[in-house]
């Protein structure tokens, strides 16, 4: 499948640092959350890539790092042939236009004091009044748009001029996606859109957003906790810890032979609506928590709490290995060589 | 968010649209539920409509003030001319009694003498008053000769004063009339020479005179430290400088002055000589006199002594009603030019150092400590000290100290916003800062700018009627509320009315005031545990 894709969005050794000060007047840097530590990958056109992993992973960082909402530390994000770290305002906003985003909490991602036709109308409105629309667009043309955008994503028209706080939840997540769609863009970064809400109304909201990326081939970033939703709805997966890609697998592939231990773990932990299995089912337990990321680390991340390290593993960063055409894990124990003798 | 909503007109029943309710729109159904805080709001809004429309009030205005009106009681009933008459038979009901000719029995004797012991003057003269007037009633006890006459000279003056008002002036230009108003200099000039009979030339050196003489008063006024030499150099520069239209309004101004004079003082010849012809003639009255050298002029007269006054009059004779609303206009002025101010200030400060943060906001907050730990009160009275004491300068001082809550309020507020979702939102799709803090940010925290100022405004009035009680804050002839109850607490127990009523309007309005800031924030804010 990737090899007919193109590749839409390259991110290349992506770095995003947070720095710790002193408190002190002077605001000296005593060291730095790596929150995103050195990751890499393709998204192709037209399809939805899931990210997962546990909570502090850096998931979110990633994404806000690729929007440019946090100025990453290191790296490349390239889009359009642009790198957008290092591109200028002007450039930017060009390139982002094909860049939306789509928030996690339905609730705060919504300003209460506009009208939900305003709040759709905004990004429009931006860009028209930067000059970066193909023209001119009058009041009416906008109007009409957001009318357009609002039957699509199946929001009453006659809501228009109500306000935030008076839509459930699942409604105002659609209200964020039609804000997103208004630009018309190639890549949505959605960071969580249904974990927010109740699972009633998740099935909704991710049925919408497949149904969108069918009819309009938009390219997704999907973030979610949920690894069912992941399941259902991406077509690739990206399994993160501690900043750090651990695997990237086709969906189904990565559900059925997961590589990685730590992917085993994460797997294992969600549970399976059968009782009968469920009972008898054998869980990974992982020990300790999650280590603070403000270390350097010089082995593989997920060494703390390895089931099957290896001495090997500790003083070296395990690569992306290939394990099938579409598969890539970065463990020691995929390479062909054998280190567990090795120190 | 200021901008006008396109109403949605509904054409068919397919195409209906759902106005929404917006948070501002709800705070306003649930402030309406909230009984005291209309009728707060209600008491702000009539407060506010009388000192806006002051002028239209048949109020005595401060230039015709009576100064034989001096501390009369409030009264709905009586004119001041009978005030007066009333106080002077006090007095001499007073005296008659002191010399012995008033006789009230010795237990009331001593009555009397307690009282005086303990300065409570006015039962002394009620009590004397009213035994007087019954024993005079029964024949028990008559004026004397003198008593007789000093009476006779009040109620001659009550019936016989005057006062003419000019509403207008008028050059009869064959048969028409033109307002002298609209006439220049020169026209003005010659018809108050042919007034007084005088060489235009002389008139002319007199008026140049006399303006020079009041650019020295003014340079003086301003500069209290520099000679009369100086002082006469420097007008005589700035008159060289005047500008022919600086000139001509000037001096316009002040023959113009000079001939009203003149023509009120004919105009109240020609009415006591009619009253004198005339005694039952009714006033006020309105009349269009013809004068001599060619003018004419519609003219008010009134009795001096017929006038009114609902609260009272002060120790200059004027009337407290006036001085009370024209107060209301200072001090409801301060109060809401002081907030607007220091909000704009606070708002620009605080969303600044609360959107870029960093360094930025490190020495703006730290500048915000160090003028709170200056304090406050002793800070305004040194800038006014130091600088004039007019009410642009109170405002200005005021203001500048009092940005600093406001300040901190919406930085604090601009921070929890900053991290809000929809900002980030915002950013996403490329709105600028300004774009950011002007559309999501300051909208988001109106309500609590809102309830916060007013709050504040009582407390920009106090601290004006603070300033003006120390004899720092307004000065004459403007009044405050502050100003007029320092000016009576001194006469309190005499003069009792010019305190009361000063203060009962300032408490009025303070409570309505605070009574709107409380439910304000409640329909702001409904799940404030604060409520009533």
């Amino acid at each position: 499948m990737a090899d007919e894709k193109k590749v839409i969005l390259k991110v290349k050794d992506l770095y995003q640092h947070f720095p710790i000060s002193n408190g002190g007047i002077f605001k000296k840097q005593i060291g730095a959350i790596r929150a995103v530590d050195g990751i890499s990958f393709d998204v192709y056109e037209g399809e939805i890539l899931g990210i997962v992993g546990e909570s502090g992973c850096g998931k979110s960082t990633t994404i806000r790092s690729i929007a440019q909402l946090h100025k990453p530390t290191g790296g490349e994000v390239i889009f359009n042939d642009v790198d957008l770290c290092k591109a200028d305002n002007r450039t930017l906003l060009k390139e982002r236009r094909q860049i939306q985003m789509i928030f996690q909490d339905p609730y705060s991602s919504l300003d209460p004091r506009m009208t939900v036709a305003n709040i759709i109308a905004e990004p429009l409105e931006i860009y028209n009044a930067r000059g970066l629309l193909d023209h001119k667009w009058t009041k009416e043309e906008i109007d009409n748009r957001v009318e357009e955008l609002m039957d699509k994503v199946g929001i009453n028209i006659a809501f228009k001029n109500r306000y935030p706080h008076e839509f459930s939840g699942g409604q105002k997540q659609r209200v964020g996606i039609a804000r997103a769609l208004a630009l018309n863009p190639k890549i949505i970064l959605a960071d969580e859109p249904v974990s927010a809400l109740d699972v009633s109304i998740q099935a909704q909201v991710l049925n919408l957003i497949q149904d969108l990326q069918q009819e309009l081939g938009i390219t997704f970033l999907f973030i979610a906790h949920d690894l069912a939703v992941i399941q259902h709805i991406s077509d690739r997966v990206v399994v993160m810890y501690l900043g750090k890609i651990m695997e990237i697998s086709e969906a189904n592939e990565l559900y059925k032979n997961p590589c990685h231990p730590y992917t085993e773990a994460l797997l294992s932990a969600a549970p399976v609506p059968d009782p009968e299995i469920e009972k008898t089912r054998k869980r990974i337990v992982l020990e300790g928590d999650v280590p603070s990321p403000d270390k350097e680390r010089f082995g593989c991340y997920f060494y703390d709490r390895c089931p099957k390290k290896m001495e090997y593993c500790k003083n070296h960063i395990p690569p992306m290995f290939d394990i099938s055409e579409n598969h890539k894990c970065a463990c020691w124990h995929y390479d062909k060589e054998d280190h567990s003798k090795e120190a | 968010m200021f901008s006008k909503k396109k109403k949605n007109v509904t054409t068919n029943e397919f195409n209906q649209i759902v106005e929404g309710t917006s948070l501002t729109k709800e705070a306003w159904k649930r402030l309406k539920k909230n009984k005291m805080a209309i009728l707060g709001l209600i008491v702000v809004i009539i407060y506010a409509l009388i000192a806006i429309c002051a002028d239209m009030f048949p109020l005595y205005p401060y230039d015709e003030v009576v100064t034989e009106h001096q501390h009369l009681k409030p009264s709905f009933s009586k004119t001041s001319g009978e005030l007066m008459l009333e106080k002077k038979m006090q007095d001499l009901y007073y005296n008659a009694w002191k010399q012995g000719r008033l006789v009230v029995g010795e237990e009331n004797d001593a009555m009397i003498k307690n009282w005086i012991a303990n300065d409570k003057t006015n039962k002394v003269w009620s009590y004397l008053l009213e035994a007087g007037e019954a024993q005079r009633a029964a024949g028990a006890f008559e004026w004397s000769k003198s008593d007789l006459s000093a009476i006779e000279k009040v109620e001659d003056k009550i019936q016989n004063d005057v006062m003419v008002t000019i509403n207008g002036l008028y050059k009869n230009v064959n048969g028409k009339n033109t307002n002298l108003k609209k006439l220049n200099y020169n026209e003005i000039a010659d018809i108050y020479a042919s007034m007084l009979g005088l060489d235009r030339a002389v008139l002319d050196t007199s008026v140049e005179k006399e303006l020079k003489m009041a650019l020295v008063n003014e340079i003086k006024s301003k500069d209290s430290e520099i000679s009369t030499e100086d002082a006469t150099a420097q007008a005589e520069i700035d008159f060289a400088n005047f500008s022919e239209k600086d000139f001509e309004t000037k001096a316009k101004a002040n023959v113009y002055g000079k001939i009203e004079t003149q023509v009120k003082r004919d105009a109240l010849k020609t009415v006591k000589a009619n009253l004198k012809e005339n005694p039952s003639q009714t006033f006020p009255y309105e009349e269009h006199q013809e004068l001599s050298y060619g003018i004419s002029a519609d003219i008010l007269a009134t009795k001096t002594h017929d006038r009114r006054y609902y609260l009272g009059t002060d120790y200059l004779g004027r009337d407290m009603l006036s001085r009370i609303v024209y107060g209301s206009r200072v001090s409801i002025g301060i109060g809401l030019v002081g907030t607007i101010t220091s909000i704009l200030i606070g708002i620009l400060v605080g969303s600044l150092a609360g959107y870029i943060g960093g360094r930025v906001d490190y020495y703006l907050m730290r500048f915000v400590d160090v003028m709170y730990g200056l304090p406050y009160m002793l800070l305004v009275i040194i800038m006014m000290a130091i600088f004039d004491r007019s009410i642009i300068n109170l405002f200005i001082a005021l203001a500048l100290i009092s940005w600093l809550t406001i300040a901190r309020m919406v930085r604090g507020q601009i921070m929890s916003l900053k991290n809000q979702e929809y900002v980030e939102a915002a950013r996403s799709m490329g709105a600028s800062t300004a774009r950011i803090i002007t559309r999501h940010m300051i909208p988001n925290s109106l309500s609590i700018i809102i309830v916060y100022s007013t709050i504040r405004i009582p407390n920009f009035i106090m601290q004006e009627s603070f300033l003006s009680f120390l004899g720092l804050g307004v000065q004459a002839p403007y009044a405050s509320w502050g100003s007029l109850i320092g000016d009576a607490v001194s006469s309190m127990t005499l003069y009792p009315w010019k305190l009361i009523y000063p203060s009962l309007t300032m408490v009025i309005f303070l409570f309505a005031m605070n009574f709107l800031g409380d439910g304000l924030r409640d329909a702001f804010d409904p799940q404030s545990k604060n409520q009533l």
